[in-house]
């Protein structure tokens, strides 16, 4: 076969599809033909993983060639929409098609770009992660031109994402997503992080290397997962109850070891655990500078926590003259009033939270949560230093993990807390060995997440809330999910609205609370890598709603569920034929810690097949159409593609007034960011030939703690008065407003967080629907597929073929002994049905699997997607409602439901 | 003379199957024909219960049964360890696929593109070898990639160049290539400091995947 191949080269390119990326790779390629995909060697010295590359990288070839795929712009001749609508889509030339989108765009500007109830007429979705931004070329520059658009509809987000810990982790340690110091760490407790499946090539890698120099990971999760298969221990928890564990280690540190034992200097001198707090819950504050105050043990006397030479009491009551100020116009002066410290406040709320308290709720023995809480205290190392470059810092290998339905929904703010809470104590958050955060998305700038750290108010980082002030409060929503109304912590970054309530945004189309503004459908819906129909919560009721959208514009791979409502499809060149420069490096989830940073190129590793295009090519044709080509020019310049182009010593920026070529555009981006980064310019011919430019980045700024340090910050912990205010004052507004049905996610904003019955609101809304919690008895998990998670690649082949390998990608995974009780026999057919829907699949008999869990893995139930749609695999994202009441305060929800489950028939 | 080995470290490997499909498409095997794969495995019961993950394929045997059926001398052995595979010679009898304890083997009768209904795609096309058709077929610990490594100076089990691609792509660095009658090569390393097992070993085949696994000991 070899012996007819006259021409073979190997083109460097990245791989970006999930979040966990990128990978460098390069793909080889015979007389012009894409055959097979290898690790960028030449990356092995730069790379955290020695360049190696994810499995859903490997589907990269057949995803090119995929005789499925769109290859002409299409338009769609049936005005009906519906599941059960024939679209008729038709081929069209990429001028009618980008005509046909230009007419709907200008329409929009102008009746104005917003609608009667204050929503952008423009919508747009995207894919999981932030993923599709490193395939969409300049379309953000073209994003950017437009003004305002409303990304609140979700595709996934909040329920399928850690989302409590993007928005409490950026508050407390500038951590998007968390992650262990894992080259250092040696002791990990994780509750159902999947980080084997979940955490790329450097997850996998790092977290190999860590075993292998024997460090200890504890998995408590419902099943046994990949990663669970990967610990030394799996502790099968019930599910929902993982706060009541985290609860209980932090008693057993705080009530049954000694507090020399923790790491009491940190608490001391880098948190508000000295902060002293007053009768009516906020802290106590000096009356002239309203700073918090703190006892110095020194003195004998209250005084301001920032002043020099103190010696903070840890512990204790003491009786001080303060200012209280509560929310609003709430104040307190207190002439001679009992301040409690913030540790002792801690302490004292945790007495209750035992072991054998847990251990009931958890279905775990009190003896193992005991045992895990001192493991992870005895493996702290508390009081060692390791030197990072030249700084001593301290050296806690320990660290604690949420998985994805651990980390949103209700139960998520404590759990996150909880763990926060718990690398505190020893004196382990963002330290060498300890618990990291990776990035940021609210704060800005985004490029190094220490940067984004200044001080704010009492000693705290700065955190850019949405503000809930009277004067200042957002009274009407910006977008369809109202992210700066609803939820303070969301922020208003370019994230951000993609990070509120998204589900909301779907359902206050079916179901407007009152004094909400009309939920209006925008007029223009744009679509790139990502089908909520299938990703995203109550499926079914998402694709209806969908339907109902006057103009969307999907930029199609192949046909799927989502582009089936579509009036206008777009092929645009995929992942091995387009062009695009992205940063690498630096500091990134889920596990990317580089000693190195710079910028990595994809490119035309084949000839685009049929008509496709490249994304810059739509972009630039989509301003010019629509009259904004100067400022989509000036937003790339500004760096809106990735790169500003003008820096302090160049200036590569393109002439504002003229079109430019693909190679043009990115041509400049690659000069812009080799100077960016100090060294000579390297032309697009350059990283065409290299693939990817580095230069050095500081091991010292994968720790947080020397910033905070340097800028005499402390951590926002325990006691989250901060949190506490802004609840009351966002509840304060609300109720102005009229709105009372938020009421319930008011409750989570508590400065020291209690168990709340987080089974027991599963049980709640089956009752409040008129159901019976005894009709739906199991928990129904579901679990991310190294495979297919973020990929977009259900029509792959061979990802199919691998995928089959691990268990439970073709079925429901079941507990085998509670099947036999059930009559149910391993390949049967079974039916899961929650109160909403059912669905019907082969069951997968395991081991592995807490008898009152279901678990099903990935998200399928494809009716539309070529090759998926014949995988007779059941999804559970039809079955999980979309419910206010199990809706959290960040607007996110566990990716739960319950279930029942019957055997219909035999092997299927 | 070299005698080429894997280990695989059980301890290590996640089951991500990166390996087999690096192996797919350094090989250039159709769908279905897997020469390097993952297996899930479970132990025990509920809830005390393991799940490990092993890398299965051709061990290239000391005393290969395949060879003894082989009635073509098809199948051979190199002085080197490796079990070769003649797609030229072989007849297609199926005896090797039958004698082989590590179902490691196994035979195509119709060529199977990716998307059947469509043909084969411009990838498979371009690597269509119809020797491989009604013949057996198995890992060959990427022959030629050692063979031409060592052509151009390159340690197999070191060099990427000279490796075979399962052990390039494997992301957790659980599979090791290399001489084990080097007392210094990463496989005779890691075999002497860990307690390890090989499959089936009681067959006496002499297999030549090594595995790590010292839980329990």
């Amino acid at each position: 076969m070899g012996d007819r191949v006259t021409n073979v080269r190997r083109v460097p390119t990245y791989c970006y599809q999930c979040v966990a990326g990128p990978d460098l790779l390069t793909v080889k390629v015979e007389d012009g033909v894409a055959t097979e995909v290898e690790p960028n060697f030449k990356a092995a010295d730069i790379h955290p993983a020695e360049g190696k590359v994810c499995v859903k990288a490997f589907g990269l070839v057949q995803k090119t060639y995929n005789p499925h795929r769109i290859l002409t712009p299409m338009k769609r001749t049936n005005p009906k929409k519906g599941k059960g609508e024939d679209p008729g889509f038709v081929p069209v030339s990429w001028d009618e098609a980008l005509d046909l989108i230009a007419a709907k765009l200008m329409e929009v500007r102008a009746k104005g770009l917003l609608d009667d109830s204050g929503f952008p007429r423009v919508a747009a979705s995207f894919g999981g992660g932030g993923t599709p931004m490193s395939y969409m070329g300049t379309l953000p520059a073209f994003l950017a031109s437009w003004g305002p658009i409303d990304f609140s509809y979700g595709s996934g987000q909040g329920v399928k994402c850690t989302h409590s810990e993007h928005l409490y982790g950026e508050l407390w340690h500038r951590a998007f997503t968390v992650c262990p110091d894992t080259p250092n760490n040696r002791y990990v407790v994780s509750f159902g992080a999947n980080t084997e499946a979940a955490a790329g090539v450097c997850g996998v890698y790092r977290h190999a290397e860590a075993r292998g120099r024997g460090a200890k990971r504890v998995q408590v999760e419902p099943h046994l997962s990949v990663t669970g298969a990967c610990s030394a221990e799996w502790i099968p928890i019930k599910p929902q109850t993982d706060a009541a564990f985290l609860f209980a280690m932090i008693h057993v540190l705080l009530h049954e070891r000694r507090l020399d034992e923790l790491d009491a200097p940190f608490l001391a001198n880098h948190t508000s655990s000295p902060y002293l707090v007053g009768p009516n819950g906020f802290f106590l504050r000096d009356p002239h500078s309203r700073k918090p105050l703190v006892w110095d043990t020194g003195q004998d006397k209250a005084v301001a926590f920032d002043t020099p030479g103190i010696a903070p009491a840890l512990e204790g009551r003491f009786r001080v003259a303060a200012l209280e100020v509560g929310a609003d116009d709430d104040h307190w002066s207190h002439a001679d009033v009992v301040g409690v410290t913030s540790h002792t406040m801690l302490v004292e709320h945790v007495r209750s939270y035992t072991p054998d308290w847990a251990a009931g709720l958890c279905d775990v023995p009190a003896a193992k949560i005991r045992k895990v809480a001192n493991e992870f205290l005895d493996h702290a190392c508390v009081g060692d230093t390791m030197e990072v470059e030249g700084r001593t810092l301290p050296f806690r290998p320990v660290s604690i993990s949420l998985g994805k339905s651990v980390n949103n929904g209700w139960g998520g703010y404590e759990c996150c807390w909880a763990r926060t809470l718990l690398a505190c104590l020893v004196g382990g958050l963002e330290v060498p060995g300890g618990m990291l955060g990776t990035t940021v998305r609210l704060n800005r700038p985004a490029t190094n997440r220490l940067d984004s750290v200044r001080p704010g108010e009492d000693g705290f980082m700065a955190f850019p809330w949405n503000e809930t002030d009277r004067e200042k409060w957002t009274s009407r929503p910006t977008g369809r999910n109202g992210h700066r109304m609803l939820v303070p912590l969301a922020a208003n970054s370019p994230w951000s609205q993609a990070l509120g309530p998204t589900h909301l945004a779907w359902a206050f189309m079916r179901d407007k609370p009152e004094h909400w503004p009309e939920a209006t459908a925008p007029d223009v819906w744009i679509v790139y890598r990502t089908n909520p129909a299938i990703s995203f919560w109550d499926t079914a009721a998402v694709t209806d709603t969908m339907a109902r959208f006057p103009f969307v514009a999907c930029f199609a791979y192949t046909m799927d569920e989502t582009n089936h409502m579509a009036d206008v499809l777009l092929p645009d060149c995929t992942d091995l034929e387009g062009l695009q420069l992205i940063r690498i490096g630096g500091t990134k989830f889920v596990e990317q810690f580089w000693d190195h940073q710079g910028f990595a190129l994809r490119q035309p590793v084949v000839e685009p097949k049929g008509e496709t295009r490249d994304f810059t090519w739509i972009s630039t044709q989509l301003a010019k159409r629509t009259g904004l080509l100067e400022k989509y020019n000036a937003a790339i310049n500004r760096g809106a593609a990735g790169i500003g182009l003008v820096g302090k010593a160049f200036d590569f920026s393109l002439d504002v007034t003229r079109e430019h070529s693909v190679e043009e555009i990115w041509d400049a981006n690659c000069r812009a960011a080799s100077a960016e980064i100090g060294g000579e310019p390297r032309d697009l011919g350059w990283f065409k030939e290299n693939g990817f430019l580095v230069t050095s980045f500081p091991r010292l700024d994968w720790y947080l703690f020397p910033t905070l340090v340097d800028q005499g910050l402390r951590f926002e912990l325990p006691y989250q008065e901060r949190l506490a205010r802004v609840g009351t004052q966002l509840g304060n507004r609300l109720h102005e407003s009229g709105i009372d049905w938020w009421d319930t996610q008011l409750a989570e904003y508590q400065a020291l967080p209690k168990w709340k019955d987080f089974p027991g609101i599963w049980e709640k809304v089956l009752v409040k629907h008129g159901h019976r919690p005894e009709d739906f008895p199991f928990w129904l998990l579901t679990s991310r597929s190294m495979q297919y998670s973020w990929g977009g690649n259900v029509g792959v082949q061979i990802i199919r073929e691998m995928a089959e390998n691990i268990a439970g990608h073709n079925g429901v995974i079941m507990n085998a002994a509670t099947a036999r009780g059930m009559g149910i026999a391993d390949g049967d057919t079974v039916e899961v049905a929650s109160h909403i829907n059912k669905v019907q699949g082969r069951v997968v008999l395991r081991q592995g699997i807490r008898p009152d869990t279901l678990l099903m893995i990935g998200q399928f139930g494809h009716w539309k997607t070529p090759f998926a749609k014949d995988f007779d695999t059941p999804s559970m994202n039809s079955l999980t409602p979309m419910d206010l009441d199990l809706t959290d305060a960040t607007g996110s929800g566990a990716d739960v439901v319950r279930v029942s489950i019957r055997r219909v028939g035999g092997p299927r | 003379m070299s005698r080429w080995g894997m280990v695989a470290d059980l301890r290590r490997c996640v089951g991500c199957q990166t390996c087999s499909s690096a192996c797919r498409h350094a090989n250039a095997t159709p769908p279905g024909v897997m020469w390097r794969r993952v297996v899930d495995m479970e132990a025990g019961d509920y809830p005390d219960v393991r799940r490990a993950f092993v890398p299965v394929g051709c061990n290239h045997c000391d005393d290969p049964p395949c060879t003894k059926a082989c009635p073509s001398t098809a199948t051979k052995k190199r002085a080197d360890g490796i079990v070769t595979q003649d797609y030229d010679v072989c007849i297609g009898c199926g005896y090797c696929i039958l004698a082989c304890p590590y179902q490691a083997r196994g035979k195509i009768a119709e060529p199977v593109a990716a998307y059947a209904e469509h043909g084969r795609i411009a990838s498979e096309e371009a690597r269509f070898d119809p020797r491989t058709i009604g013949v057996a077929q198995k890992c060959t610990f990427c022959v030629d990639r050692i063979d031409e490594g060592l052509a151009q100076g390159l340690t197999p089990g070191v060099d990427p160049e000279a490796s075979p691609a399962c052990v390039n792509a494997c992301l957790a660095r659980a599979l090791t290539f290399g001489d084990l009658d080097d007392p210094v090569s990463t496989v005779s390393v890691l075999l002497a400091r860990t307690p390890s097992f090989r499959m089936h070993e009681d067959l006496g085949t002499g297999p030549n995947i090594h595995y790590l696994w010292d839980h329990g000991t």
